[in-house]
């Protein structure tokens, strides 16, 4: 009897102190920080039910965080250098790996997570955006690629140069005026980036050079004039100089256009009911200048563990970075919520390909996402030369000029007086 | 009849965007890009869940008691500014002029760290003590302002009668100071029910979130809901509209008390 | 002492972040590379120099102008309006400062659309958000739209408190409506029209929801202000250093204007 008291007394005092490191067999909890995955959220609960089954020791919070890529920022930049201790996974945006890892607020993941491995297992570029100097940071999550949506009832087939974009839609356009060429994004914020890369590589031309940022080069003036003359000559509205993705993709599922540049999302939105466009709609690989498929930007999320974290609860959150990113994680992310996986399996798994036809077949799109310039200085510079790309393509600036200033804002940056 | 062309030209410029934004809350998603709607629908509605109720008490909470502690501490301070003879009225005046022109952004950080360091970030208390301070300023202009206008007279009548400074401040001023007092509070609660930058970066469990950020994480990664986003600021703009109604009698209710005009 | 309280809020709170700032504006601070060298007044130096400061102190300065001109001409008629209007008027017209304005401004951009808005079907062909003039005028007129109501709170606030009887004898004197207004209301508002120009002059300087959320400063920082300015800098570039120094020049902008109204207020008195 006296035992059974006992023995109570302690497990009541267990639970009281279950977040620090309590006594062997004591719970550790751990904060995930994540931004709320859209659509229903029952099935993600289900997943982070099955990992506290299967980890008894382990209780997972799972706060949201807003969405906006800026406001998250904001958020993390804040807590982060505050020295927040109090979340352990946290999902932050692919641009940011490099910039956090240099600071020092991600955990050091190659031991559970090696380079290697990852490459084998991930998609390379994916791996190639969270890598520090051969070391790994953080662990992506799930993805997302810049690529071409076209109406198949206005062309016969999505074009694969700059040149065949412009005839196809010149031509659907002759057929129907009330329709427009090419939407993308020409807004001044990170999308204008993705989508001037995206044409910057499809002129053959590279961001990077020794690793420092390169953007005053022959081939970005050709992709920062091609579009700008996509607006000048009309083939794309004068309004996608302040559009972003909501805005087009809008207006293309409204049948408002012919080509639409976006991320993956829009798939699921314009086949949905009560689309204008459903069952009209491709997709293929962003055209180039050569024929060769195209790259789109990457984009997504990976889930890093909080460098403060104090080892017990660095282990504990290493299993859920693992669990968040195993093969059935990726499945269920797919199949629930439309994320486009990280694991190269995972398009091969016959769940996948059932269920997600749309994801399945993005993999030679997937395999081809290139990451924005892996360094710490590119967050740093993002911001001005967003300013100076919104420049040209408002019309206010020459492309070479925009482009050279660029160059020399970002100079200043990497190399500080 | 003179006035109700004015009127109804200030209803349209107030009211249309407004009435717009309603009518967005109940146009089904997707048609939002058609000239206007096939059918309404309280889709919208429906999807807003507990959480956001729980937000809407969260705001309530933190609103009250930041109109109460600033108005509190800004009235007894401005009746002591505007009546009371002392060094450094003047100073305090223009300091609290001088806090209220600082870009709250640079504050984010180093508030941060004060807070954490007094145990009072992630609570909504800890919220209450910033707003109220960036409140504070303007409470004290208005009221000191208004405390100004009132006769000094007033003041001496009721030294004369034995009443201390501050029983004269709260038996004889107070109560005449509805009015500005009533917009004070109104402007401090809309204030604090409207403040994201702070309740973002210092409250972090999902619990405790106000309206501002309830209504950020409405949207997807891509997609913005603004059928939805509408829904929530039409109901969060509830509680405001009912307390601006309740309220405005206090507004305007006017000296005619008689005691000024002497 | 009754102005203890109000003192000790303001200076523990507001004076701890305001100071520390200062001070970070004194050194070359990228958090990210944990960077945090005192450099004096460099970085004022650098700001002396930098174009796009110039170009968002115009722009601030243009924004504020206009806008809380505008706010004020609108708001002195609407304040006569709410003065003997009905509760329900009153209470419709605050409801535009009572959206949170990052939704109201979000709302705004919506109505903007330049495939969309309703302005656009209104005067199609301009693309309000894509060329700096129009899309800097258009974010004066969501400011106006929010704030307006609350410049005509604190000039009926000034309204209420001139008694009956001064406009009974002017009535009595034989005096039109417009004399009154001229010679009695105008100078008996001037205490509140000065404390509206006031604050909303230092808060319009320091603007930011309504153009962040339009524009986000764009087209080529056309319409960014000092403080989208300082916050991508604080918080997208991560250098708390330069930003701290930008908030401190924005800073003392406000304090210039402030100084010039108290002047103005501490004269009449």
């Amino acid at each position: 009897m006296r035992a059974a008291i006992i023995l109570l007394a302690a497990c009541a005092s267990c639970s009281r102190s279950a977040r620090d490191d309590g006594p062997a067999g004591a719970p550790v909890t751990i904060v995930l920080k994540h931004q709320p995955l859209w659509g229903d959220a029952a099935p993600f609960h289900a997943f982070l039910d099955r990992f506290r089954r299967e980890n008894p020791d382990v209780v997972v919070r799972a706060e949201t965080l807003p969405n906006a890529s800026d406001v998250a920022r904001e958020m993390f930049l804040t807590a982060l250098e505050g020295g927040a201790d109090d979340f352990d996974v946290f999902a932050i945006d692919v641009v940011w790996a490099p910039e956090f890892a240099r600071a020092g607020w991600l955990a050091d993941l190659s031991a559970a997570f090696p380079p290697a491995k990852l490459r084998e297992e991930l998609l390379p570029h994916a791996v190639e955006a969270v890598t520090l100097e051969g070391r790994v940071y953080a662990v992506p999550w799930f993805l997302d690629v810049g690529l071409l949506y076209y109406r198949t009832d206005l062309v016969a087939r999505a074009p694969k140069t700059y040149a065949e974009l412009r005839e196809f839609a010149r031509a659907a356009m002759a057929r129907d005026p009330r329709v427009n060429g090419f939407l993308w994004q020409g807004r001044q914020y990170e999308g204008l980036n993705c989508n001037v890369f995206e044409a910057v590589w499809g002129h053959g031309g590279e961001l990077l050079d020794e690793g420092r940022i390169a953007l005053d080069t022959a081939e970005a003036r050709a992709a920062l004039t091609w579009l700008r003359e996509t607006v000048e000559s009309g083939l794309s509205p004068r309004s996608v100089v302040s559009s972003g993705e909501e805005e087009t993709r809008r207006a293309f599922q409204d049948g408002r256009a012919v080509f639409l540049r976006n991320w993956p999302y829009v798939w699921a939105e314009a086949q949905a009911k009560g689309s204008a466009v459903q069952g009209k709609v491709g997709f293929a690989p962003l055209p180039s200048a050569t024929g060769e498929p195209g790259a789109g930007t990457l984009g997504g999320w990976q889930l890093a563990v909080n460098a403060r974290s104090p080892a017990s609860r660095r282990r504990a959150a290493e299993r859920l970075v693992a669990y968040l990113t195993s093969h059935e994680a990726a499945v269920e992310l797919a199949l629930h919520y439309s994320r486009i996986p990280a694991r190269r399996a995972v398009y091969d798994d016959p769940r996948v390909q059932r269920g997600a036809p749309f994801i399945a077949a993005l993999l030679p799109i997937a395999l081809a996402a290139r990451p924005r310039p892996v360094t710490p200085y590119y967050a740093l510079a993002s911001d001005s030369i967003q300013g100076e790309l919104s420049a040209a393509i408002a019309g206010l600036r020459p492309p070479a000029e925009a482009l050279s200033r660029a160059q020399r804002i970002v100079d200043h940056l990497e190399n500080p007086r | 009849m003179k006035r109700a062309l004015p009127t109804a030209a200030v209803l349209v410029f107030f009211l249309g965007p407004l009435a717009w934004q309603l009518l967005t809350s109940l146009w089904p998603e997707a048609e939002l890009t058609r000239p206007l709607p096939s059918a309404l629908t309280l889709a919208n509605y429906a999807g807003l869940g507990g959480t956001f109720a729980r937000a809407v008490l969260n705001s309530l909470l933190v609103a009250a008691g930041t109109t109460a502690l600033c108005l509190a501490a800004g009235a007894s301070a401005a009746f002591a500014i505007a009546k009371l003879e002392f060094r450094g009225r003047s100073l305090l005046l223009g300091a609290a002029l001088a806090i209220s022109m600082f870009p709250p952004i640079a504050t984010v950080s180093p508030l941060y760290l004060a807070l954490k360091a007094l145990g009072l970030r992630d609570s909504l208390a800890g919220l209450v003590v910033p707003y109220a301070t960036f409140a504070l300023p303007l409470t004290l202009w208005l009221l000191t302002s208004f405390f100004r206008e009132l006769p000094d007279e007033i003041y001496r009548a009721a030294l004369a009668d034995g009443c201390t400074p501050w029983q004269a401040f709260v038996r004889v001023f107070l109560p005449l100071s509805w009015p500005a007092l009533a917009t004070c509070a109104i402007l401090v609660f809309i204030f604090s029910w409207n403040e994201l930058l702070y309740a973002l970066s210092f409250i972090s469990t999902p619990e405790k979130r106000t309206i501002p950020v309830a209504i950020a994480l409405f949207a997807g990664e891509h997609v913005e809901p603004w059928g939805q986003i509408a829904a929530a600021s039409v109901v969060a703009t509830l509680p405001l509209a009912v307390l601006t109604l309740l309220f405005q009698k206090r507004i305007v209710a006017g000296l005619t008390a008689g005691a000024v005009k002497e | 002492m009754m102005a203890a309280p109000a003192a000790a809020i303001l200076a523990g709170v507001a004076l701890v972040p305001v100071l520390a700032a200062a001070w970070l504006s004194l050194h070359r601070s990228i958090v990210v590379f944990h960077e945090q060298r005192f450099i004096g007044l460099s970085n004022f130096r650098f700001l002396l120099e930098d174009g796009r400061f110039w170009s968002a102190l115009r722009t601030t300065a243009y924004f504020t102008a206009v806008a809380v001109a505008v706010e004020l001409l609108l708001g002195l008629p609407v304040a006569m309006l709410l003065h003997r209007g009905k509760g329900l008027l009153r209470a419709a017209v605050l409801l535009p400062w009572a959206i949170p304005t990052a939704v109201s401004a979000r709302m705004w951009a919506w109505l903007f659309n330049a495939d969309y808005g309703l302005l656009h079907r209104l005067a199609p062909g301009v693309d309000w958000l894509g060329s700096p003039w129009t899309a800097l005028h258009a974010a004066i007129l969501v400011d106006v739209w929010k704030t307006t109501p609350f410049v005509a709170l604190i000039l009926l606030a000034g309204l209420q408190t001139i008694p009956e009887d001064v406009y009974e004898a002017a009535n009595a004197d034989g005096a039109g409506r417009a004399r009154t207004f001229a010679s009695i209301t105008l100078p008996l508002l001037r205490p509140a029209i000065l404390v509206a120009l006031l604050f909303r002059s230092l808060d319009a300087f320091r603007v930011f929801d309504a153009i962040y959320v339009l524009t986000e400063g764009g087209p080529a920082n056309a319409t960014e202000t000092l403080s989208i300015y300082a916050y991508k800098t604080l918080m997208r570039s991560g250098d708390f250093g330069y930003g701290s120094t930008l908030s401190v020049a924005t800073f003392l902008c406000v304090l210039a204007i402030g100084l010039l109204f108290v002047r103005v207020l501490g004269r009449q008195r």
